[in-house]
């Protein structure tokens, strides 16, 4: 039906021989999304935005724009579902500072079963789900930081390494485990 | 908030620049005073005057013009009969005029204007505002006003503030933004009507201390009550040792008449306080805060604006404080809860067990030793509640991973175990004792990533296919003799099968010998966005799972239910997401949503979802913000219940917006408790450039229940 193993030199790599991610050193997302960037391989993740030559700069800090709304109330108006929402926006510059990916605003939400009487297990639960947003955010975020090169190229990139592919750090599971 | 002031042009005159003088006929004493007739006009720099007559002082640099005057200053624009003005002092008056100020682009007429410097004008008798018109809408009127460009500030005295003539209020003082931009003063005064409350009216004023920090209070006279004074302090910034940012309110009503007269013996003082902090000490420790508390179990019904309030019962009140080292982090917090009892209701609010304190410990490295991931996370506690049993809770859990990742695969083996050891406290007939277990997990997880290249609406899109196993086993351990402080079975979903236990929290570990099996599709554009995501789960047990929360009958399903999802933004204006748990077993729905979001332009959105929840809930909701004619707007929400046929909560909301102002008007409902039901009538006119929206606004009520609403007036307000 067409499809194939995703290959060496596919849709992951990344068009910069460094990177500089503009978060907090501490912040989850941040080590989070690095570890993705060297899993790459080709690219190192430097310290300073003047040695990168792909700036990841963060206009919106999901970290500080989780947010908790209520989805479904029962009969008593007591709450029996939130959704958790978790977005970012950013965008990457080069070493000039111009623009490569202009704005681009990636959200996630994830509903999540309420009841008053779990409260402290719901605050462990709603942890698990950030976390799991967090992952699905950093993977979404790489494929578009891949795609940098490749958007406005038609044609397939140019055909994969015939090397054997190193056991690790080749390239980034498509979705890690929650935890 | 915190936002820098606009960017403004210095109103420097260029002294040097040289007095250009034109006439039809031009007379006078040469370095004196020369006389300029029929079509006058005099341009120094950023000042033109024109007017039929005019004379010009060439010692004091000074121009007195007469008839049909017209001057123009930094982009400012005045007329008028008669005008005096230095241009080296830019002193000067003006009589009659009407005025046109570049920021903002108000306008106004008066008695006269006094030019005090380049900055500053004060007008006489006068008028002010926003509106473009000639006949402007609303107007502010007041005996003298002083309009300083240069500190972007209005201020007036006497005032009287007309509406299509009408005046509809009346301020000693009054002080606003010329620009727009944030500035103390008195936000628009709300009248509403609550079906509990009778009559409101809440004029918030707000204090724009430095671009870091506000605060606004919000007197509100609640008819049936009394008087209540809110107050909502905000600030951010930055010390040696990180930034700080946090947010406090408070109410007060001292004395609540309706309170006191239903409770005689009760403290008829009512208040609540909602704050939250957080702080970097050093770039690796930080501290915050998060409290709320409120003065009694009524709080809720009596006084909340929103269903998010009025559901709100069980009061966190915490401190925490966390600690980074470079492949750990050190977390202590205290946590307590108030809980307020809705009196009107059957089933009592459970009162959760406080953390006092409680201690985590994490650490993990990735890719060593050849490949391994390794974590340890451990958390002691303390558990505290009045009428449960207390205790005090260690555990210990220690992983070892070893991921084996390639471009199209990966295969992660992991091992771990969950160690705790409780104290426990003597309990109504239990003396005290201690008891512990450890129960290994072994789980495999394993994924792989098909790709082809698809033509999807006519664009090039990438198609992935990600099939995903994940083992688990975890032998069974006799759990039933712990007691269940923070632990609940966890809902089954996408991030919940792909975890090892199936409980949450660490008083319960599910014994397993499962396997979860996944599929997800997804669509990504030439851009790498998902524009659509199908995905599907299910769970297969090889033994039945004996341990339970609190039942010692153990579940002999041989597969979990199905889940199903499939979201996407199938095209520049639809998006939409649906999620379907489905047991085959008896051939039913668990749970299922559907909910769809259409955009098709600017200020038009359609929201429509349906939510299920089997025992639980069901649910239709509809929300809405759509050009109704010409400058009407309509928003409208509506939340259904389909089990008892009852609305649980709606709004329908009318604004109108005219070029200098919003009208806003609305009701909205929601369910208090199963008996009772909040309703509340509002009313608000924002003159755009006099007073701004704060928070708590009717407009929160829109924004926050309808998902995509905008806001008419946008620039204007914070």
């Amino acid at each position: 039906c067409g499809f194939h193993l995703r290959g060496d030199g596919g849709h992951y790599t990344l068009p910069f021989p460094t990177m500089y991610v503009g978060l907090p050193e501490s912040s989850p997302l941040a080590i989070d999304l690095k570890r993705n960037i060297r899993a790459n391989g080709g690219t190192t993740v430097v310290g300073s935005a003047r040695d990168a030559d792909g700036v990841i700069e963060v206009l919106s800090n999901p970290e500080k724009t989780k947010t908790k709304t209520i989805l479904a109330l029962d009969n008593n108006g007591r709450v029996r579902q939130y959704l958790l929402s978790y977005s970012i926006v950013f965008r990457v510059l080069d070493k000039q500072g111009k623009e490569l990916l202009g704005p681009t605003n990636i959200a996630l939400s994830r509903p999540i079963d309420f009841s008053d009487s779990q409260l402290l297990a719901k605050e462990q639960e709603e942890a698990l789900l950030y976390k799991d947003m967090q992952t699905d955010l950093v993977q979404q975020m790489m494929r578009r930081i891949a795609a940098i090169k490749t958007a406005g190229v038609s044609l397939p990139p140019p055909p994969a390494d015939k090397q054997p592919s190193a056991q690790k750090p080749a390239s980034v599971p498509p979705a890690v485990p929650a935890q | 908030y915190a936002q820098t002031p606009k960017q403004r042009a210095p109103r420097v005159e260029d002294k040097t620049a040289p007095t250009v003088l034109m006439a039809e006929d031009i007379s006078g004493r040469p370095e004196r005073e020369i006389v300029l007739q029929r079509d006058a006009e005099v341009i120094k720099d950023k000042t033109k005057v024109k007017s039929d007559t005019a004379c010009f002082r060439q010692v004091e640099n000074e121009v007195q013009a007469e008839g049909d005057v017209k001057i123009w200053r930094f982009g400012d624009y005045f007329t008028g009969d008669e005008l005096k003005l230095n241009l080296d002092s830019g002193q000067g008056y003006m009589l009659n005029p009407t005025y046109k100020l570049e920021a903002n682009h108000a306008q106004g007429k008066a008695e006269r204007i006094n030019f005090i410097n380049e900055d500053e004008a004060q007008v006489v008798n006068g008028t002010y505002s926003t509106c473009q018109s000639v006949t402007p809408d609303w107007y502010l009127r007041s005996d003298t006003l002083n309009l300083d460009s240069g500190r972007d500030v209005g201020t007036a005295s006497k005032t009287l503030i007309y509406f299509k003539d009408v005046p509809i209020l009346g301020t000693p003082a009054l002080s606003f933004s010329l620009s727009g931009a944030r500035r103390s003063g008195w936000l628009s005064p709300t009248p509403g009507f609550g079906s509990k409350n009778g009559p409101e009216l809440v004029v918030p004023y707000y204090f724009n201390i430095a671009p870091n920090r506000d605060l606004t209070l919000y007197p509100k006279l609640i008819g049936n009550r009394g008087l209540q004074v809110g107050a909502l302090a905000r600030y951010m910034g930055e010390t040696d040792g990180g930034l700080y940012r946090g947010e406090t309110y408070v109410e007060v009503m001292p004395r609540d008449r309706a309170y006191a007269e239903a409770n005689p013996d009760k403290k008829s003082d009512r208040w609540m306080v909602r704050s939250n902090h957080t702080q970097d000490i050093t770039p690796d420790w930080a501290y915050s805060w998060n409290v709320r508390a409120a003065s009694d179990d009524n709080y809720p019904n009596d006084f909340s604006k929103t269903v998010a309030n009025s559901t709100e019962r069980q009061l966190l009140r915490e401190l925490r404080t966390d600690y980074h080292g470079d492949i750990w982090t050190l977390t202590a917090r205290v946590q307590k809860y108030q809980v307020l009892q809705d009196p009107d209701s059957t089933t009592p609010v459970p009162r959760p067990y406080d953390r006092l304190p409680a201690v985590n410990f994490h650490a993990a490295q990735y890719d060593v030793a050849g490949g391994f991931d390794w974590a340890f996370d451990s958390e002691l506690t303390r558990f505290y509640h009045p009428t449960l049993i207390n205790g005090t809770r260690l555990v210990a859990i220690p992983q070892v991973s070893y991921p084996i990742i390639g471009p199209s695969y990966f295969i992660t083996p992991k091992v771990m175990v969950n160690a705790a050891t409780y104290s426990l406290d003597a309990y109504n007939t239990q003396s005290s004792e201690n008891m512990s277990r450890a129960i290994p997990t072994f789980s495999l997880d394993s994924g792989l990533v098909f790709e082809r290249d698809v033509t999807w609406r006519g664009k090039q899109m990438t198609q992935t296919l990600e099939p995903r196993l994940f083992y688990v086993y975890t032998p069974y351990r006799d759990q039933s003799r712990f007691p269940t402080f923070d632990t609940d079975a966890a809902s089954f979903n996408f991030s919940q099968i792909f975890s090892e236990n199936r409980f949450v929290g660490s008083d319960r570990i599910g014994d397993a010998n499962q396997l979860t099996a996944a599929l997800t599709s997804r669509f990504l554009d030439a851009n790498g966005a998902e524009m659509l995501r199908l995905a599907f789960g299910q769970r297969f047990y090889f033994r039945d799972q004996q341990v339970q929360l609190d039942s010692s009958t153990p579940v002999v399903d041989s597969r979990s239910d199905i889940l199903l999802a499939a979201t996407g933004r199938i095209s520049d204006t639809w998006t939409f997401d649906s999620a379907v748990q489905y047991n085959q077993a008896d051939k039913s729905v668990v749970s299922q949503s559907y909910s769809a979001q259409w955009v098709p332009g600017a200020k038009k959105v359609l929201n429509l979802s349906y939510r299920y929840l089997r025992d639980s809930f069901k649910n239709v909701e509809l929300s809405s913000q759509w050009p109704i004619f010409d400058r009407w707007y309509g928003v409208g929400r509506i939340n259904y219940s389909m089990l008892t046929k009852k609305i649980l909560e709606s709004l329908v909301g009318l604004e109108y917006n005219a070029d200098c102002w919003v009208f806003r008007t609305g009701a909205q409902r929601f369910v208090t408790t199963s008996t009772k039901q909040s309703t509340q009538i509002f009313f608000q006119l924002e003159l755009n450039g006099l007073s701004h929206l704060g928070v708590g606004s009717p407009l929160e009520a829109m924004k926050s229940t309808i998902p995509g609403y905008q806001r008419l007036n946008d620039g204007y307000g914070r």
